[in-house]
C-alpha cells in the first residue's frame, strides 16, 4: 500500500503546506466556541488514533487497552499540578516517560499473546488500571481532581474564554503524530513493523527481533497517547477515572483508524474528521430530543461506511482515483 | 491523475464540512435557558424525567397555574413584560467533556442567560467551569459532591442539600428523637463501602458526630460486593453503637441486613445513607427483615399529605408523562422555578444581573414542593443554606416520611423491635 509521503512529489508538499495553512487559518474564520470546539476534537481523536495507527496499524497489534495511557497522561499533567505545584507540560513529559514505560511492562508478557488474545489482554489490563485508579486515594481516587482555575496562563497552560491556545496546541499535537508517523513509514523500523504485522514468524526467521520491535510501537503508541491525555486534562479541568479510563475511549480510537484506513498516514485524520463531526452533529441536531436516534443515526453510519468500503474512508479515493 | 482526484474530492468534503458549521442564527425574543442533562447513556432514563420536570416547570412559568408555586399565577416573567421563556436541552451522555462543550455552544450559539444541569457530579463540574469562564449563571438543582461549592465559584448556585447537610440531618433526627420518644442515643458507628459515596459519606457523619456531640465508636469499611459481612458486623456488634449508620449499594445493602438477623444484631436503629437500602430490590428480596429501616431520602411522594401542592402538580405530571415525579424530578423542577424566579427578579436578562438576583434570592419554604425550610445561598458557596433531605422509615412494605416531623406521614418507630419480637 503506497502512504502518501512515500511519494514526496512537490505536489504533495505544496497540498500538505495548503491543508495546514487552512487548519491555522480556521479559527479565524469560525471564531464561535462550538466550531473551535469541534475541531479541536478532530485534532485530538486524530492524533489519539494516529497513535493507535504506530501500534495497531503499523505494527499489526490490535491494542484495545490505549485509554490506559490516555488516563495515565490525563492524571500526570492534572495531579503534578494539584499535588506539587509543577507546570502540567512538565507533567505532561512525565506521563509520556510512564506510559511508555507502563505500555513496556504490558507488552513484555502480552506481547507472547497473538491476534486476538493480544487484543483481549489489553482490553482487561485497560480495567484493571481503571480500577486501580478507583481506589488511589493519592490521586483523588473515585472523586478525580480538580484542577484549580487560574487566569489565562502558558505555564498552567489554562485560558478562560479563549480556545485559541487550545486550538493550536492540538494542532501541533496532531501534526507531531502526523510527522512521526511519517517519518516511521519510511525508516527501517517502520518496514520491521510492517514485516512483523504481514506474518511475525517470517519476519523473524529474517532476522527482524520482533518483541523488540513490537515494544518499541507499543512504546510509541502510548508515549503520544499520554501527551494527548495531558492536554485533554487541561482543555475540561476535571478528570475522574470514569472519563479518562473508559473502555469506549480505547475503542473509539480503534474504529476512527479502522474506519479512516487503518495502517496509512492520513486514515487517522479521515477517520476523525468523518467519525467525531458525525457525532457532534447528530447529538446537537437530535440529542436533544433523548430519544437515542443520534446515537443509532451514528452506529448506522458507521455500519454503512464498513460494509460499503472495507478499507475506510481513504479507500473511497483511492478506488474512484483508480477507475 | 490518480492523486488529483483524490486531493480534489478531500478538498470538496472539506468545503461540505465548513458549510455544515455555519450554524443558523438563534432568535432572542424569548428568555432562553439551557438545560444539559445525560437524554441518552446509562443514565439516560433519569435524563428523560428531569428533562419532563423541566417542560412542566416553563409550563406553569409561561402559563397559568392556580398553585404556591413562583410565577405559577402569572403568564411568562411579569418584570420582563411578560416575556416567556424557553428551555434549550442539551444532551451531555454523562460525559464531562460533552458537558463542557454543551455548556460553551448553549451560551456563544444559543444566546442562554442562564444554565441548568447537569445531575452527575463530574459534568456539573465541567460544565460549571465553562459558565463560570464565560460569566454566565449556573444552577444546578440536583448534584451532591460537596467539592461544587467548596470552589467558591462566582457563578454557580447549588439548591439541593447536599452530602454534608444530609449527614447533619441524620444527627439533627437523631437528637429530635431524644427530646420525643425520650431515647438514649450517645453513640453511632458506620459501615460503608470504601469507594467515592461510602468514604465520602464516612467523613460527612465523622465531622456532624462531633459537632453534635455523638460518639463514633467504629467506622468499618469494606469493599463491594463481598460474599460474606460477618466479620464487619461483629466488629460494629461489639463497638455496641446506639445507632448504625451504613452506606451500601443493594447486593451488599441487602447482605448486611441478613447477617446483622443472622448475627441477632439490633442497635435502636439503621439509618442508612440512601443507594441500596431504598432499591425495590431490597424491599422485595428481604420482605419482613428489610423492616424498621430508616433511610434518608430527597423527597417522597406521601410529603402531600402535610403539602398538598405536592398532589396536585403531581397529578399534572403524571396526566403529562405517565409516571409519578420522584426525589430527582422534584430537585430539577424546584431548581428552574428558582432560577426562572431570580431571571424575573432580576428584570433583565443580563447574565450579570441575574448572578446578583441570585445572591439575593430567597424562596419561602411554603412555595415550593420540596421538604425544605426553603432557598437561600450561601453568601461564599453560593450553597442552598435552608435545604434539608427527610427520614423515611419501611414500615409494611411501604416507605414513609417520619422527619422532619412536621412533615411526617406516619410516627417513628423506635427503637426497631428485635428480631425475635417481630
Amino acid at each position: 500500500m503506497a502512504s502518501g509521503v512515500a511519494a514526496g512529489s512537490g505536489f504533495l508538499y505544496a497540498r500538505n503546506g495548503a491543508l495546514l495553512a487552512a487548519a491555522l487559518a480556521y479559527p479565524f474564520l469560525f471564531r464561535q466556541s462550538f466550531p473551535q470546539d469541534l475541531a479541536i476534537k478532530i485534532f485530538l481523536f486524530g492524533g489519539l488514533a494516529s497513535a493507535w495507527n504506530v501500534l495497531g496499524g503499523f505494527a499489526g497489534q490490535v491494542s484495545l487497552g490505549n485509554a490506559i495511557f490516555f488516563g495515565v497522561g490525563a492524571y500526570a499533567a492534572a495531579v503534578v499540578q494539584t499535588q506539587w505545584g509543577w507546570t502540567p507540560w512538565a507533567g505532561m513529559l512525565l506521563g509520556m516517560a510512564a506510559s511508555a514505560g507502563i505500555g513496556a511492562l504490558i507488552g513484555y508478557p502480552c506481547f507472547r499473546l497473538k491476534g486476538h488474545y493480544f487484543a483481549m489482554a489489553t482490553l482487561a489490563i485497560g480495567e484493571v488500571i481503571s480500577t486501580l485508579f478507583m481506589n488511589w486515594q493519592w490521586v483523588g481516587g473515585a472523586v478525580g481532581v480538580y484542577i484549580p482555575l487560574r487566569d489565562d496562563t502558558w505555564k498552567y497552560f489554562q485560558f478562560g474564554t479563549t480556545k485559541l491556545p487550545y486550538y493550536y496546541v492540538m494542532l501541533a499535537f496532531l501534526v507531531s503524530a502526523l510527522l512521526l508517523s511519517a517519518a516511521l513509514l519510511r525508516s527501517r523500523m517502520g518496514y520491521y513493523f510492517r514485516a512483523i504485522r504481514e506474518d511475525q514468524d517470517a519476519a523473524r526467521s529474517l532476522g527482524v527481533p520482533a518483541r523488540r520491535y513490537k515494544l518499541a510501537a507499543m512504546g510509541i503508541s502510548a508515549a503520544l497517547t499520554s501527551a494527548g491525555g495531558s492536554l485533554y486534562a487541561q482543555y475540561v479541568l476535571f478528570i475522574d477515572p470514569h472519563s479518562v479510563f473508559p473502555m469506549m475511549l480505547s475503542i473509539q480510537v480503534v474504529l476512527i483508524a479502522i474506519l479512516g484506513g487503518v495502517g496509512t498516514l492520513w486514515g487517522p485524520v479521515v477517520g476523525a474528521m468523518v467519525l467525531i463531526p458525525l457525532s457532534e452533529f447528530t447529538r446537537i441536531y437530535i440529542g436533544g430530543t433523548g430519544s437515542g436516534l443520534d446515537l443509532i443515526a451514528y452506529g448506522l453510519l458507521i455500519i454503512v461506511i464498513s460494509v460499503i468500503q472495507p478499507r475506510g474512508v481513504l479507500g473511497f479515493f483511492r478506488k474512484a482515483g483508480a477507475a | 491523475m490518480k492523486r488529483r482526484f483524490a486531493n480534489v474530492s478531500g478538498m470538496a468534503m472539506a468545503v461540505a464540512l465548513t458549510a455544515l458549521l455555519a450554524m443558523p442564527a438563534a432568535a432572542v425574543d424569548k428568555v432562553r435557558i439551557g438545560a444539559i442533562y445525560p437524554l441518552t447513556g446509562p443514565a439516560g432514563s433519569t435524563g428523560a424525567e428531569l428533562k419532563d420536570a423541566i417542560t412542566l416547570a416553563a409550563d406553569i412559568v409561561n402559563g397559568k397555574y392556580d398553585l404556591d408555586l413562583p410565577l405559577a399565577r402569572t403568564q411568562g416573567l411579569p418584570n420582563l413584560k411578560g416575556a416567556q421563556v424557553e428551555v434549550i436541552f442539551g444532551d451531555h451522555q454523562g460525559k464531562p467533556d460533552v458537558g463542557q462543550a454543551e455548556a460553551e455552544r448553549m451560551i456563544t450559539t444559543e444566546k442562554v442567560v442562564a444554565l441548568m444541569g447537569a445531575y452527575h457530579s463530574s459534568v456539573t463540574t465541567t460544565a460549571s467551569i465553562a459558565a463560570e469562564r464565560h460569566k454566565v449563571p449556573f444552577l444546578n438543582p440536583e448534584s451532591t459532591d460537596p467539592k461544587l461549592t467548596e470552589r467558591g465559584f462566582r457563578y454557580f448556585f447549588r439548591t439541593t442539600p447536599f452530602d454534608d447537610q444530609f449527614a447533619e440531618n441524620f444527627f439533627q433526627f437523631l437528637n429530635d428523637v431524644k427530646k420525643q420518644k425520650g431515647a438514649k442515643i450517645s453513640s453511632v458507628a458506620t459501615v460503608y463501602e470504601n469507594t467515592n459515596f461510602g468514604t465520602g459519606v464516612n467523613n460527612a457523619i465523622r465531622k456532624n458526630a462531633a459537632k453534635y456531640g455523638y460518639r463514633l465508636v467504629a467506622d468499618v469499611a469494606y469493599a463491594e460486593k463481598g460474599t460474606s459481612a460477618i466479620a464487619e458486623v461483629q466488629k460494629v456488634k461489639a463497638a455496641a453503637p446506639d445507632v448504625v449508620m451504613p452506606a451500601s449499594y443493594t447486593a451488599d445493602a441487602i447482605l448486611y441486613m441478613k447477617t446483622f438477623k443472622d448475627l441477632n444484631y439490633a442497635p435502636q436503629a439503621i439509618l442508612a445513607m440512601d443507594a441500596g437500602y431504598i432499591s425495590d430490590e431490597f424491599k422485595k428480596t428481604l420482605g419482613k427483615d428489610g423492616e424498621y429501616v430508616l433511610s434518608r431520602e430527597v423527597w417522597a411522594l406521601d410529603l402531600a399529605k402535610k403539602k398538598p401542592m405536592i398532589a396536585k402538580v403531581n397529578e399534572i405530571y403524571k396526566k403529562r408523562f405517565g409516571r409519578d415525579m420522584n426525589g430527582n424530578s422534584a430537585r430539577s423542577f424546584t431548581g428552574f422555578l428558582v432560577l426562572a424566579d431570580a431571571i424575573n427578579r432580576a428584570g433583565s436578562t443580563d447574565p450579570e444581573k441575574i448572578r446578583e438576583a441570585l445572591e439575593k434570592y430567597t424562596l419561602g419554604g411554603n412555595m415550593m414542593i420540596m421538604p425544605w425550610d426553603g432557598v437561600a445561598f450561601d453568601p461564599k458557596t453560593h450553597q442552598n443554606t435552608k435545604g434539608r433531605g427527610i427520614i423515611v422509615q419501611l414500615v409494611s412494605g411501604e416507605w414513609y416520611t417520619v422527619w422532619p416531623f412536621d412533615l411526617a406521614s406516619r410516627d417513628v418507630v423506635w427503637p426497631m423491635p428485635a428480631w425475635g419480637k417481630r
